[in-house]
């Protein structure tokens, strides 16, 4: 039934974590300050083709996953088997590391919502989940056979296709729990976590669906990894649990990371009727384009915009913003700028999970969202690890003449960024993501009353 | 090579795919059909072939693969048939 009136609950979470053995091995290393940010050996491979070093890469060994790989095809992995026997074998030769890491962490937000059999398998059930590389790991080795060593095309198997393809995540998700309502994926690049959310939400909260799986994830990929080097936005000359200092003077860019994150999402009333354990209400979505024509440099406007987009629709007041915070010379202060912009200086904290664990990419806003609703649980905001020293002195935006915004130098902002955990009360927490392309989502979550 | 020899490599590969159940490669015959005893995926039957080319050192002509059987005596056929050709 469509009524704008519904409101949606997150009443699962789950997921696969940099450096980590599972949700609760995240959560403990969370709140103890953790950095999970590790040199990364693919990239010593290649000598001094990589600039940047660091990584919260998965290593399927953490979450008890081992490699086949194929006799003649040199690096492909034929197949990744399950040593805990949590996902069946079929569903096993059907995906990559991401789409693993997608149905790992359904299995943990279902079992965590108590859906029952009937409930999963619904036409009223959902999957959306979506990524932002092309499953670069398996495509490289394969590629390499038949293009430089003329191999068979059967050699890659029969199910690469579907392994590399674009929602194979969301795919293989639905295949693992036989849902029967929507299975699909939206892409924006490092909003994708969050769209995809979004987009969970808005097909509940519109009645299309009444629960759904959502979420984000990122296989790791040197391929990705190399893009962003050549950028040269990737962080380095810092120790790796030094690399990610969001808003620091000292930042060098974003840690390149890999991860999946993954909400179970339903229908407020129906999870309260139910007796579901509700861990917190999605307040509202929003999400616009910079609209510049500029794909890689934030936009200030187009943030301030996603603000009123957001406010018009629900008013918030949040005692936390979970900042997308990459620690990037151009993203940090655009971003910081905006929220005091809207928010004033006073009144709320900002956390950057990032600091922690890097940037995730396409699981980032998922992985994210995941961070803020603990936060809600612990009654605790998550650091900006590494923000040390701020700049004294405005920003070169701040210099222009265009510019609009306010007119201390980040410094002035010192107190809304704390480097360790601060204990408070949390009722509301605004999280934020942005993508290459000008993508911008917003999103608020509050306790349940 | 002869054809016990190949029944048994074959046997040996089928019980490396995860998705066959072994219980049921226990009364495999030459007559045994991969999609209606074993319930082989129709996709993991590619994944067979690749690895019967590695075991018994041969490679399939593409438009042998397309034709090939679904009973275990048609992919022992191709097997010596390829290997009289080479």
């Amino acid at each position: 039934m469509v009524s704008p009136n519904r409101k949606v609950a997150i009443v699962g979470i789950g997921g696969v974590f940099p450096n980590c053995k599972d949700l609760s091995d995240f959560k403990q290393r969370l709140f103890a300050g953790e950095s999970f940010i590790r040199e990364w050996d693919e990239t010593l491979l290649y000598g001094s083709s990589f600039r940047s070093k660091v990584s919260g890469f998965i290593d399927p060994k953490d979450i008890s996953i081992e490699t086949a790989y194929c006799s003649v095809v040199e690096g492909y992995a034929r197949e990744y088997i399950d040593t805990l026997n949590r996902i069946p074998a079929g569903n096993m030769a059907t995906s990559d590391m991401s789409a693993i890491g997608s149905m790992l962490g359904a299995l943990g937000a279902i079992e965590m919502a108590g859906w029952t059999e009937s409930e999963i398998q619904s036409e009223q059930t959902g999957v959306v989940i979506g990524t932002n590389n092309g499953g670069h790991a398996l495509e490289r080795p394969a590629w390499k056979g038949i293009f430089e060593k003329q191999q068979k095309t059967r050699l890659m198997g029969a199910h690469s296709a579907i392994r590399v393809m674009v929602y194979r995540e969301a795919a293989n998700v639905s295949g693992l729990i036989k849902n029967k309502g929507v299975c699909e994926s939206i892409g924006s690049a490092c909003a994708t976590g969050l769209g995809n959310i979004g987009y969970a939400y808005r097909l509940i909260k519109f009645g299309l669906q009444d629960r759904a799986i959502a979420g984000g994830s990122e296989g790791n990929s040197i391929e990705t990894f190399a893009g962003l080097d050549a950028m040269g936005v990737l962080s380095r000359g810092f120790n790796p649990e030094e690399s990610s200092r969001p808003f620091d003077k000292d930042r060098k860019g974003l840690v390149c990371s890999f991860g999946s994150g993954v909400v179970a999402l339903e229908e407020y009333e129906m999870a309260k009727a139910r007796g579901a354990n509700i861990l917190a209400v999605i307040d509202s979505y929003f999400n616009n384009v910079d609209g510049d024509g500029d794909l890689f440099f934030p936009s200030f406007s187009g943030q301030k915009r996603l603000w009123k987009g957001m406010l018009d629709q629900h008013p918030v007041r949040p005692d936390v913003v979970k900042v997308h915070g990459t620690s990037t010379r151009a993203g940090d202060p655009v971003e910081l700028f905006s929220v005091v912009d809207v928010l004033g200086d006073q009144g709320y904290h900002i956390s950057a999970p990032k600091s922690q664990f890097g940037h995730t990419l396409g699981a980032a806003g998922a992985i994210e969202l995941i961070t803020a609703v603990m936060m809600l649980q612990e009654q605790k905001v998550l650091p900006c690890l590494n923000a040390n020293n701020f700049n004294t002195e405005l920003e070169p935006l701040q210099r222009t003449a265009e510019w609009d915004g306010p007119n201390y130098p980040i410094n002035h902002y010192k107190h809304l960024i704390s480097n360790k955990i601060v204990e408070k009360e949390i009722n509301q927490i605004v999280c934020l993501n942005y993508g290459f392309g000008g993508a911008n989502s917003a999103m608020s979550i509050s306790k349940p009353s | 090579m002869e054809r016990q020899e190949i029944f048994d490599g074959l046997l040996e590969i089928f019980r490396s795919v995860r998705q066959i159940d072994p219980e049921k490669l226990k009364n495999a015959t030459e007559e045994t059909d991969l999609v209606a005893d074993l319930n082989v995926p129709s996709t993991e039957r590619i994944n067979i072939v690749i690895k019967a080319e590695q075991v018994f050192d041969v490679q399939f002509d593409d438009d042998d693969v397309d034709d090939l059987g679904s009973k275990m005596k048609d992919l022992i056929n191709l097997i010596i048939e390829t290997k009289k050709i080479v």
